[in-house]
């Protein structure tokens, strides 16, 4: 059973929303993400740079024909921190006698 | 442990966090007309296969193969420019439906082949694959659907 550990890094919404899309990938192309978050170029920037600082993040930079392509993935910490943050989350709702997990 | 955050938020962010992951999940959605595309190349081929010329062989194995290229490169190459699935998502169980489905497909259509022919059925690969392709149409998006519903419930936070 995994230990619950409660992410302030991760929990930031717009953060939330990009390690959960990397949660489900093994790379993510820059573009997709910008596109489904919402962001601009550079809000997404900074905060990949802010995960990939954390090691939570790995940034890879290649070429398609002559277009550079960026794309980010999760590393094995970053994954490990997700599911206990998402561990802690649903500890919350469920101390709070909420039956509604989500499926 | 306490933590700073309310139930409601926590609930928030759980819905946010399955939204996002099935968000890339329907990346992998393959479309409807794949299925009757390759049902439809399959019976190209078995015509070429029936009437056994070398200009029927000459045209109708370079469309199967460009065919088949050409659908399954668009539909992968749709997915894998915005992400690539993780590789956890996929478990056992979609590897058995995967594997059924393509036992059900090819030895369904080959079974049905050999029969026509031994019961003197003109063009039996022709009919089979026709057979065969319509089963494909018609069983490729339950295969669809049985794949989305095992990886959502393999996502992070899924109840298992």
């Amino acid at each position: 059973m995994s230990v619950a550990r409660f992410d302030e890094l991760i929990h930031a919404p717009t953060r939330l929303s990009i390690v959960s899309l990397l949660a489900a990938s093994e790379w993510a192309d820059f573009k997709f993400i910008r596109d489904s978050v919402g962001l601009s170029d550079s809000a997404l920037s900074k905060q990949l740079t802010t995960l990939e600082e954390a090691g939570y993040v790995e940034i890879r930079k290649s070429f398609v024909g002559k277009r550079p392509r960026t794309s980010a993935r999760l590393t094995r910490t970053g994954r490990a921190a997700f599911e206990l943050h998402v561990v802690a989350l649903q500890e919350i709702v469920v101390r709070s006698g909420a039956s509604i997990l989500p499926r | 442990m306490s933590y700073n955050v309310g139930p409601g938020e926590a609930a928030q962010a759980l819905t946010e966090i399955q939204r996002r992951q099935q968000q890339v999940i329907d990346l992998a959605w393959i479309p409807a007309w794949y299925w009757w595309a390759v049902g439809g190349l399959m019976v190209v081929l078995a015509v070429g296969v029936d009437i056994r010329t070398t200009a029927a062989i000459g045209i109708t194995v370079p469309v199967f193969v460009l065919g088949l290229l050409a659908a399954t490169g668009w539909v992968v190459g749709r997915a894998y420019r915005h992400a690539q699935l993780r590789n956890g998502l996929v478990d056992g169980r979609a590897v058995v439906a995967i594997l059924s489905f393509v036992a059900v497909i090819v030895g369904g259509t080959i079974g049905l082949a050999f029969a026509l022919r031994a019961g003197g059925v003109h063009y039996p690969a022709t009919w089979a694959c026709l057979a065969g392709g319509v089963v494909m149409g018609l069983l490729g998006p339950a295969l669809n659907r049985a794949l989305r519903r095992f990886m959502l419930g393999n996502r992070t936070g899924s109840a298992r």
